[in-house]
């Protein structure tokens, strides 16, 4: 088929859209394959019961990168972010409350209720880390650089980054190498004495991760949650549903001339000579290109899509290794009305947290470590229709709930049996906290890791392609030596979150891509 | 200033201590050690603790003790002997066990008893190490950069450090970076299958610290395993005849020969600070001893929070040193028997007795025990790592008698209920009742036992929080951020005054290094006339 495609873009998750965008805007011929009937992979929005629409998996976008919103004209194609502010509404073991917000003196004033001194350390903490993402952010943007062939040119980039961090000052560069590497409890133990507003900045950085909070090198985590101040946002929800910020992206796509087709699941990657040659579709259909971009993760990709005698051994087994196991459910809940929060005071709680202490968080861990879902799991409320009333009828609710641990591989029995006991022992905490919530409920859809890989494509049910733990991170990821995207297959690239710079909905992975694909493809040009 | 008193006072006759007295010594300094105990070795120690019974008490094995030392202090000379410690063996709870010696193709085949794959892989996984370990190995020896100054013997130092990286090929260069951020379960998984390996081999990845095997930052000790050079040879340790505390007292024997002057039961008490610079010692006696350099071989936490005067330290060092983290994790039980033990799964005397016995058989095993600590109590079911020195020595013990010595884990410093003396009885009942299970006989042969706390290390041997290495020994804290980011040169905000210690890099174990590396920083300042 000669007159296949320039690319063919696996998975149309916003990743791979993102992807498909640039490299369409780039003059190439792209088309976009997505199994489902609908696009967007985990940044979905679904009617959970006729009037309600619920985030199926993505319910926060806070980490969406600027350029990929500017050089995509995102807004003009209809995204609308709308702040969560407070950002977090935390309920402590005594049911006292503890609001963040955005605002660092804000948050502080509710901090000082607590202590004094947690307030004022927390305006300095914001400040640090914030100055840490600032000096960090521009790498988000860049391939990671290959440690040991590094040209003059990346060899000078990191000098002058080094230069510029040394802007930190003495003190925050002594902090910014030791902070990413240690516990939360440790970390957060040197910051703060409020118990509370310890775990609460934990579940930060633990979301959808696979440790606890005595876990060494959990604390880089916690960077997230104040990264959207560098660009002067904040973490937000999209007006009328993540899938908007979907449809969004694909409008763009659509603009730039590359062609979207749904219920298109691809079977295998097809090669020659250890080249990629096109995809083959589940229907048989074959379609040839000259460069296959996944977005798929790199398990599903390089070890389910590919035949195994097309990698190596030893390149089969460091993916095999890749830590990918889910461990985080999602429940989504239609309500008739929203009970209130017990203590209540009349502010709005848009996103509710409970985890109220540091042992309570690494206790659900710990039952995890043993492949049980967590007798006393911690969980993340977000209630978008709060912000953004049209995404239930009136007066009426929808509440997307994080809820951890709920380990992809259980050692006894199978989340078949194990699922509805989870969801309630969630349901029943909440109703505590807000009484009334239980007979609210109008539909319930609970997703396990396992439901999530089954829907999603999501290996291990895991929401960020891979565990973003520091030794999976940056030139490390997906694997040590193939962390520029590219992988042992010559023109197949990696270019969801299995890559650099990682899970969440940053569009990184696929903006950075494309770049490299059409670096590659300008130097296979000029050879 | 010299003339009046020595050019170095060393707080400490630690092995550290001792070390870097002997350099100082053997450059020509005049050098003063004060020990508060009345023996020397600090952790390194061996005293007669039942008569007949000397036990080593703290310090069991000897793996890390840098060979260039051994050799420019001509240790050997002055009493120091390794006696290869080379098996290795693991009983398990079914009656099974791992067992195998030095030898690689023993040790292949008596792992292929579990897994013919991780046979397999042993070799490779060994060598991987052992390439690791001589890639790390220099880099204990160097004095760490400061990553923010731009001086110019900084920069020269980093680029060093660069050069170095450069020698690894991708393979080792990714090693290292897995190795620093993984845990070590995590890592092994990459290799092996069978839990007795893993266990055993993720066991020295949380020695000392609290930390589990499935607790990130703990692979990158699996490369000390491998660092063990005894003459020369790669992955061997050893057992000091006489006990770890001979090791101590060859050292301080080799400073004397430099002209070393040893007062132990001497307690220091302050460091005399005066305008920003370290003048002498104050003693418990009230006596003060004025010296050029003060060198202090204390922990970072003993030497900045109490022996100086927080009003001469900058805020923020005193937040770090208040930061790092000492929270000790281990207990040491040490057994005088009547006779040799009969395990269960191979109850016969033999040539398993004679190296590490490792009570940990799989991975949840360890992390279980972890997991007790984590909330405060000792394990119920500790991990054990044992030795039987009489086996290899036998005049430590009164003829037919023996020795158990066993490093005990998890014992935190903090307990959530009771006291370390409170319940120092029942941590070493709990002990005996889990090695019965592997030695049903071991009540009737117990002559004596004794018990030995986190409490205890910090209360009798000075380990501010019975950390047995000064500080934990996570990436977060080790090279240039050992002790606090900006101060892992030896030196300290006040001038003069210098840490030699296991809080310094490269850390604990009976290494040297510290000492070695302190006295080289000293000396330099010395000759620039920077003191």
């Amino acid at each position: 088929m000669a007159d296949g495609y320039d690319v063919v873009v696996i998975g149309g998750g916003h990743n791979g859209l993102v992807a498909a965008t640039y490299l369409g805007r780039a003059g190439r011929r792209v088309a976009v394959l997505e199994r489902r009937s609908v696009l967007g992979g985990p940044a979905t929005t679904e009617e959970i019961r006729p009037g309600f629409r619920a985030p199926t998996g993505a319910a926060l976008v806070g980490m969406l990168r600027p350029e990929v919103v500017r050089d995509l004209q995102l807004d003009q194609h209809g995204l609308q972010l709308i702040p969560v502010d407070p950002v977090v509404t935390s309920i402590g073991e005594d049911g006292r409350i503890l609001r963040l917000w955005n605002d660092p003196a804000k948050a502080a004033a509710e901090i000082a209720k607590f202590s004094a001194k947690d307030a004022d350390a927390y305006i300095k903490f914001h400040d640090f880390l914030v100055g840490l993402a600032a000096t960090l952010d521009p790498i988000m943007m860049r391939t990671p650089p290959n440690a040991l062939a590094m040209g003059t040119g990346e060899m000078l980039y990191y000098l002058r980054f080094a230069l510029r961090a040394r802007r930190l000052g003495k003190w925050a560069i002594g902090q910014a190498l030791r902070f990413p590497q240690m516990a939360l409890r440790a970390s957060l133990g040197e910051w703060f004495e409020t118990e509370l507003l310890k775990a609460t900045l934990s579940v930060d950085a633990l979301l959808g991760r696979w440790a606890g909070p005595w876990s060494p090198g959990t604390s880089f985590g916690v960077l997230h949650r104040f990264w959207p101040a560098v660009h002067g946002s904040a973490w937000a929800i999209v007006r009328g549903g993540t899938g908007v910020l979907t449809d969004a992206i694909a409008a763009a796509a659509r603009a730039a001339g590359v062609t979207i087709r749904t219920d298109a699941a691809v079977a295998r990657i097809t090669t020659t000579d250890g080249r990629a040659t096109g995809v083959q579709l589940e229907s048989g259909e074959a379609i040839a290109a000259q460069v296959v971009a996944s977005s798929a993760d790199a398990k599903r990709t390089l070890l389910g899509l590919l035949a195994p005698a097309d990698l190596e051994l030893e390149v089969q087994r460091r993916i095999q290794h890749m830590r990918m196991e889910g461990a985080v459910a999602k429940i989504n809940l239609a309500l008739s009305s929203l009970p209130k929060l017990k203590g209540d005071d009349g502010v709005a709680a848009p996103r509710i947290r409970y985890g109220p202490t540091l042992e309570y968080l690494e206790r659900a861990y710990d039952d995890a470590k043993y492949g049980k879902a967590s007798a006393h799991p911690y969980f993340d409320v977000t209630i978008p229709s709060l912000l953004d009333p049209s995404l239930a009828p009136s007066g009426q609710h929808v509440m997307s709930i994080l809820a951890q641990f709920a380990p992809y591989h259980l050692r006894r029995g199978d989340w078949k049996t194990e699922k509805g006991k989870f969801a309630d022992r969630v349901v029943d905490r909440l109703d505590e906290l807000m009484p009334g919530l239980r007979t609210a409920i109008l539909a319930e859809q609970v997703l396990t890791p396992v439901d999530i890989e089954e829907k999603f494509g999501l290996t291990g049910g895991h929401i960020y392609q891979g565990e973003m733990s520091l030794d999976q991170q940056a030139f490390l990821r997906p694997v040590p030596g193939w962390g520029q995207y590219r992988t042992p297959i010559q023109n197949l690239y990696l270019v969801g979150s299995s890559a650099h710079p990682g899970g969440g909905i940053t569009g990184g992975p696929g903006h950075n891509a494309a770049r490299q694909i059409l670096h590659d493809w300008g130097r296979a040009a000029r050879a | 200033m010299a003339a009046t008193g020595y050019d170095a006072i060393v707080i400490g006759g630690g092995h550290n201590g001792l070390v870097a007295a002997a350099y100082l010594g053997k450059a020509g300094k005049k050098v003063l050690v004060l020990e508060r105990r009345r023996v020397l070795g600090g952790a390194a120690v061996t005293e007669e603790v039942y008569p007949g019974f000397h036990f080593t008490e703290l310090s069991y094995v000897c793996s890390l003790m840098r060979p260039e030392i051994i050799r420019e202090l001509n240790l050997p000379a002055h009493g120091f002997q390794v006696i290869p410690q080379d098996a290795s063996f693991t009983p398990l709870p079914d009656g099974n066990y791992l067992y195998y010696r030095g030898d690689a193709q023993e040790a292949i085949d008596a792992v292929s008893r579990f897994s013919r794959t991780d046979a397999e892989n042993l070799s490779s996984f060994s060598q991987l190490m052992t390439r690791m370990a001589k890639f790390v190995a220099p880099m204990l020896m160097m004095t760490p950069p400061d990553l923010h100054s731009l001086w110019p013997s900084n920069l020269m130092k980093l680029r060093e450090l660069y050069k170095h990286f450069k020698t690894l090929d991708e393979e080792e260069f990714h090693t290292f970076f897995q190795l620093m951020t993984m845990s070590s379960a995590d890592y092994l998984d990459q290799w092996f299958e069978s839990e007795p390996l893993k266990a055993g081999m993720s066991s020295s990845g949380i020695i000392g610290t609290l930390l589990g095997p499935r607790s990130p930052g703990t692979a990158y000790v699996l490369i000390h395993h491998y660092m063990g050079e005894i003459d020369g040879s790669y992955r061997s340790w050893g057992f000091v005849r006489g006990g770890t505390g001979a090791l101590s007292y060859s050292i301080a024997h080799a400073a004397e020969s430099y002209g070393v002057e040893i007062r132990s039961s001497t307690d220091v008490r302050h460091v005399l600070v005066r305008n920003g610079r370290a003048i002498g010692v104050e003693l418990a006696s009230g006596e003060k001893i004025h010296a050029r350099t003060v060198v202090s071989n204390a922990d970072p936490k003993r030497t900045f929070l109490k022996l100086v005067e927080r009003s001469d330290l900058p805020q923020d060092f005193v937040t770090s040193i208040e930061n790092f983290n000492v929270i000790g994790s281990s207990g040491k039980v040490n057994l005088a028997l009547k006779e040799l033990p009969r395990f269960r799964a191979l109850p016969q005397a033999g040539p398993h007795l004679t190296g590490v016995i490792t009570i940990g058989p799989d991975l949840d095993y360890i992390e279980e025990a972890y997991d007790d600590a984590k909330y405060g109590d000792f394990s119920r079911r500790p991990y054990i790592d044992m030795c039987l020195p009489t086996t290899l020595d036998r005049t430590m013990a009164p003829a037919g008698k023996h020795i158990m010595s066993m490093f005990v884990q998890y014992a935190p410093f903090n307990l959530r209920k009771g006291t370390w003396p409170e319940r120092r009885e029942e941590f070493g009942d709990t002990v005996v009742d889990t090695i019965e299970e592997y030695i049903p006989d071991i009540r009737k042969i117990i002559l004596h036992r004794q018990v030995i706390t986190p409490w205890d290390i910090d209360n009798e041997f000075g380990l501010t929080g019975g950390n047995i290495f000064h500080g934990e020994l996570t990436p977060d804290q080790l090279f240039f951020l050992r002790p606090a980011p900006g101060w892992a040169a030896y030196r300290t905000p006040i001038k003069a005054l210098y840490l030699c210690g296991s809080g310094a890099h490269p850390g604990g174990g009976i290494m040297g290094a510290p000492g070695a590396n302190a006295a080289r920083e000293i000396l330099k300042d010395m000759r620039l006339r920077k003191v």
